[in-house]
């Protein structure tokens, strides 16, 4: 079989079968927004806005660099705003404007400890 | 208001997550901002990103543990939890937050299962709380399917060659569960030193449980 062939058999995310590397035990306690990341994608799913085999497609749509170098979360955001800019419940000025908006917020001096 | 700050209770998601210059990372800000935005469409509102936090941060292994004790004590409960896994947990209290339908399979003399998902992270969730990284990565999605013993191995579980190992692939809408098999020396414990014994490893099957006493393999 040609390189060729065998990348139309296989999306980037199709691994089951192929040789890998021996087990290394890991998990890792989530980052705060890795679980509202995650909460996003069942609140998405229970709206019918994204559902989870939606969301598969979305991340091996990314493609395989991204797939191979984002972390598992950022590959689910990123696929969420692909999805919502294909689906035009986004724009990708609003996502832009949005987080420049969300970091000024954070960039403020710090209120007081009680607010 | 924001999706970001307006968390009213204390539990560990109280903003986006400082990086070392001070801010919320990009992907970060980017999930706060997906969120704002949809909340402010009119979507859904920012609270359902909380009670879903709170969802998931109930949702652990102790949950199919007490699903596989209650099957070990009970065996008309274990033939409705084989029928039918997902209602079989629902009426021990479990809910379901999703649509997915659970399969328990039974480990016995002669089947050890393993359970997988090549394509991505399909997992029971409900029942055993979010995966772990390893369970997400390619080593093992990769390999379980084909090589399940030599995986096994290096989980350190060392399963009979004549007990048939069965690997079952997870989808978005059917998820698994495994159903160990009760150890040896355990007739007279009770229902929960019984799902004590009983670990999301185990319900994986990426372990055995070993007899109480039994030095660790």
């Amino acid at each position: 079989m040609t390189d060729t062939e065998q990348l139309t058999k296989r999306l980037p995310n199709d691994i089951g079968g192929t040789s890998s590397d021996p087990i290394v035990w890991s998990d890792h306690e989530m980052a705060p927004w890795e679980k509202r990341c995650h909460a996003l994608a069942d609140v998405l799913d229970f709206h019918k806005i994204i559902n989870t085999e939606e969301k598969r497609r979305g991340v091996e749509s990314l493609g395989s660099e991204m797939v191979g170098k984002l972390t598992y979360y950022e590959r689910w955001i990123v696929c969420f705003a692909n999805l919502l800019y294909q689906k035009q419940i986004l724009h990708p000025s609003d996502l832009a404007r949005k987080m420049d908006e969300v970091a000024a917020r954070f960039a403020e001096p710090a209120p007081s400890a009680e607010s | 208001m924001s999706a970001v700050h307006d968390h009213s209770h204390d539990h560990n998601h109280p903003h986006a997550e400082i990086t070392q210059d001070g801010g919320p990372g990009y992907y970060d800000l980017m999930t706060a901002a997906v969120t704002e935005l949809l909340v402010e469409r009119g979507l859904f509102e920012a609270g359902e990103i909380c009670r879903q936090i709170d969802v998931l941060d109930s949702r652990t292994p102790a949950l199919g543990a007490k699903a596989v004790a209650r099957a070990w004590m009970d065996p008309d409960f274990k033939r409705r939890l084989l029928a039918d896994g997902r209602v079989g947990c629902e009426e021990l209290g479990i809910s379901f937050y999703d649509d997915t339908q659970l399969i328990v399979l039974e480990n016995t003399e002669r089947v050890h299962n393993l359970i997988v998902c090549t394509l991505c992270s399909c997992y029971p969730r409900p029942v055993l709380g979010l995966p772990p990284d390893w369970y997400k990565l390619k080593p093992y999605r990769a390999r379980a399917i084909s090589e399940p013993r030599a995986v096994l191995a290096e989980f350190g579980a060392q399963i009979p060659d004549d007990v048939e190992v069965r690997v079952s692939d997870s989808t978005a809408i059917v998820r698994y569960l495994v159903l160990p098999r009760r150890p040896a020396g355990t007739e007279q414990f009770s229902e929960s030193e019984l799902a004590n014994l009983v670990t999301r490893d185990t319900m994986i099957g990426v372990a055995v449980i070993d007899p109480p006493g039994a030095p660790r393999q």
